[in-house]
């Protein structure tokens, strides 16, 4: 099982979060930034629920600082001329 | 142009907000990703006792019809990325549109179901299934198994054979870190009674009578029969769990387990059977991104389906002006999203100050979500009502 694709976007295995749990993650943000998982195209809008599980199911309770992770803007892929453009005036 | 306000989706939560707004005199506009607008409501179909059948595409078109009768605009095919004090929405094309409130009634998406061989082509999503056959009207198999057993994959199953198509059976997930509940027999026959009062279909009808009686229910996880019970012409395995999907390339196959009375599963005797698509019902969440990244007061609630924006009685966020409704709030049919839309639209036309008597307009609209919420046909959260009674308890202490 431990081989099993979680996140798509950015080809993150089961067996990746939980060795990056054993090796002492504590927030679901730090198993993001080391792996990738959510980060990728659909900015874990699949995995970010599955991620969060796995750091319950797998990690110590007393170990988790954080069971979840935020959002931020943008939500949605956009161009980077349009991020540059954005409430600037003429670009 | 500046509007008095912008529904961010254009599902039955947002479109009949926008209606209820704009005959209130105000100037309104939808944005929606989709390039149809209808949301959840395209793909939609069951019958209801008594009543006939609900054909969400009727419903989707007949409210988008009259709220561009009425002057409603929508903007199709336009995410929404952004929403930032003032209140400005930004768009894909980096558009910033000016409004005096937001509702944010983006909906639900459908929460994974991994188990090995997941993310093979031929493996999807049970919405997406609803979505093909009722929508596109494209079989998504010839041969199909269906993984997750809750109210909305027993009625998407019953769409699938009206469409011709072959469904194999229901089967348990693997128990896993992300099947939870859903791996459970137990769990899955006492809460399907409790799920299917009023139930939209044969199939749902008879799970839940099988339950009602005290004596069968107690019993049944261990007595359910091990070769699973027909519902329609449908075989429902409690007793069955899935695995492995397999396949070189794409899917063609299923590996069944059986389990044990003991609740055991029995690998050795697990058997290959053959399909062509597999679809996995891992049930909804409320999709909040926007609502949390603008700074809303978020709250985890497990009988609501997840994480959402805390909400006052009037459908307000913790951020002045701006509102949500439908399955962002929490997961539930279309007819309670409907009424939320029109008790947020409610409020946000009493602060426009376009009301004559607001108070006796607000309370109307609060008593018809709680009667939709009453006379559901389809319970998704059987402890949806502790969940409403919680926001309501955190939002007067917040």
């Amino acid at each position: 099982m431990n081989d099993m694709i979680i996140c798509r976007c950015e080809d993150v295995t089961l067996g990746e979060l939980i060795s990056h749990i054993e090796n002492g993650s504590q927030t679901v943000k730090s198993l993001k930034l080391q792996t990738r998982a959510g980060m990728g195209i659909c900015q874990g809008r699949t995995c970010r629920v599955l991620v969060e599980q796995v750091m319950t199911y797998y990690a110590d309770e007393s170990n988790i600082i954080s069971s979840s992770v935020g959002t931020n803007f943008p939500i949605r892929p956009i161009r980077l001329a349009e991020l540059a453009q954005n409430g600037k005036g003429d670009p | 142009m500046k509007f008095d306000l912008v529904v961010i989706g254009a599902g039955p939560a947002g479109i009949s907000a926008a209606i209820k707004a704009r005959k209130n005199g105000a100037h309104v506009l939808i944005v929606d990703e989709n390039p149809v607008a209808g949301g959840k409501l395209l793909g939609q179909l069951y019958e209801v006792p008594d009543k006939g059948w609900w054909i969400g595409q009727r419903i989707a078109e007949k409210l988008v019809d009259q709220a561009t009768s009425i002057g409603v605009q929508f903007l199709q095919e336009t995410e929404a990325w952004g929403i930032f004090p003032g209140w400005k929405v930004v768009l894909e094309n980096s558009e910033t549109i000016d409004t005096s409130y937001v509702l944010i009634a983006t909906g639900a998406a459908e929460k994974a179901l991994p188990i090995p061989g997941w993310t093979k082509p031929g493996v999807i999503a049970i919405g997406a299934a609803q979505v093909l056959t009722n929508y596109h009207r494209v079989k998504p198999g010839k041969r199909v198994a269906i993984i997750g057993v809750d109210p909305l994959s027993l009625s998407i199953a019953q769409e699938l054979q009206l469409a011709g198509v072959e469904v194999v059976g229901i089967y348990l997930p693997p128990i896993n870190p992300f099947s939870q509940e859903k791996a459970d027999p137990h769990y899955l026959l006492t809460n399907l009674a409790k799920m299917s009062h009023l139930a939209p279909n044969q199939l749902l009808k008879t799970a839940g009578k099988m339950l009602h009686n005290p004596f069968v229910k107690k019993l049944a996880a261990k007595w359910y029969p091990a070769n699973g019970l027909k519902i329609g012409n449908i075989p429902l395995y409690l007793r069955k769990r899935v695995m492995e999907i397999g396949g070189e390339t794409e899917v063609d196959h299923i590996r069944v387990a059986p389990i044990n009375r003991n609740g055991g599963t029995v690998l050795d005797d697990s058997i290959p059977v053959e399909v062509d698509c597999v679809c996995l019902s891992g049930g909804l969440y409320p999709l909040s991104e926007l609502a949390g990244s603008v700074g809303c007061k978020m709250v985890t609630i497990k009988e609501l389906g997840g994480t959402i924006p805390l909400y006052s009685p009037e459908m307000e966020t913790t951020q002045s002006g701006l509102f949500v409704a439908g399955n962002i709030t929490g997961i539930e049919g279309a007819k309670v999203a409907m009424a939320q839309g029109n008790l947020a639209a409610t409020a946000i036309s009493s602060r426009l100050g376009l009301l004559e008597n607001p108070s006796s307009a607000l309370e109307q609209a609060i008593s018809e979500v709680e009667k939709e919420r009453k006379n559901a046909i389809l319970t998704f959260m059987p402890q949806v009502e502790e969940g409403r009674e919680k926001v309501t308890t955190m939002w007067k202490t917040t």
